[in-house]
């Protein structure tokens, strides 16, 4: 395996530099998953049926919540990057932990949000919108909530065996999905809920 | 500690904030469907642009051009799929 120092450690090797590129193809495709949900949800977002309808459910505190705590996160784990790049070990654990613990405070507002959904009749069952809807949220509360175990393991391993050719790569990839995470809820904020309570 | 907050970042951080709160003026003023659809899509597009370039770092390595090529890409066909199935399900053609 070739380190060249010229480059941070990330990108150092060759199989490195392919990982990060592939991941970035990667995203390509998820932006292309995520323009399939939103194309459904448009289409169908007026067959509400007996249901409720966005207007009816949408409430922008708890929206707004998220989007900042989002935000913040996506902000933190930059830092992280940052703090990786000029070897600073305790600094990149500590906005790792500030990241997912945002995360993990993201999840809770959202579940909080579904089980107020429920209790206003708004179910998966209910109508062409709520099903639309809650599978566009739902994707990306599943990929939030994939990304915490992933970088819950992450932190663990730079804590163990610091920043080698393979962690740093690895946490400079979560990162990017990180931020694309930040990307698709601003899609969301903007065109599911905004729109919808316009 | 100042070197854990480089301006870059903090700038951004800012910015996409700023940019929130405009996209939130949608809710809190009361403006034209036409008006409010506008303001949301210039924000929401300069965000994205925005968490690419200065969090993502889309630009710094010699993948450059692959990168950018991928990520174009699946923005075209994304486009293509939300404003082709409105086009068809929804506006209707002549």
């Amino acid at each position: 395996m070739k380190i060249d120092h010229s480059q941070p450690l990330e990108y150092s090797t060759q199989q490195n530099q392919m990982n990060i590129l592939g991941f970035w193809i990667f995203l390509g495709a998820e932006i292309m998953l995520f323009g399939t949900l939103f194309a459904s949800y448009f289409t169908l977002n007026n067959g509400v049926g007996s249901g409720p309808s966005g207007s009816e459910v949408f409430e922008i505190t708890p929206v707004l919540l998220e989007t900042i705590i989002l935000l913040t996160s996506s902000f933190t784990i930059g830092l992280a990057t940052h703090a990786m790049r000029i070897n600073n070990k305790k600094a990149t654990l500590a906005f790792l932990a500030i990241t997912l613990l945002l995360g993990l405070s993201f999840l809770g507002v959202e579940v909080y949000e579904f089980i107020n959904y429920y209790h206003e009749g708004l179910t998966l069952q209910t109508s062409a919108f709520s099903a639309m809807l809650l599978l566009t949220l739902g994707t990306h509360g599943a990929h939030v909530t994939f990304g915490l175990f992933w970088g819950l393991f992450i932190f663990l391993q730079i804590k163990k065996q610091g920043f080698t050719v393979g962690t740093t790569n690895k946490s400079f990839i979560f990162s990017l999905y990180w931020h694309f995470l930040d990307v698709v809820w601003i899609f969301i904020f903007s065109f599911i809920y905004l729109k919808g309570m316009m | 500690m100042r070197e854990l907050f480089p301006a870059k970042q903090v700038m951004g951080f800012i910015f996409s904030l700023v940019l929130t709160a405009i996209a939130l003026s949608v809710y809190f003023t009361d403006m034209s469907f036409q008006v409010g659809m506008t303001i949301l899509l210039i924000t929401a597009f300069i965000q994205a642009a925005l968490q690419l370039v200065f969090f993502m770092h889309a630009g710094e390595s010699q993948d450059k051009n692959a990168i950018y090529t991928g990520i174009y890409y699946g923005i075209a066909i994304a486009l293509v799929t939300v404003f082709g199935t409105l086009l068809t399900l929804i506006w209707g053609y002549m």
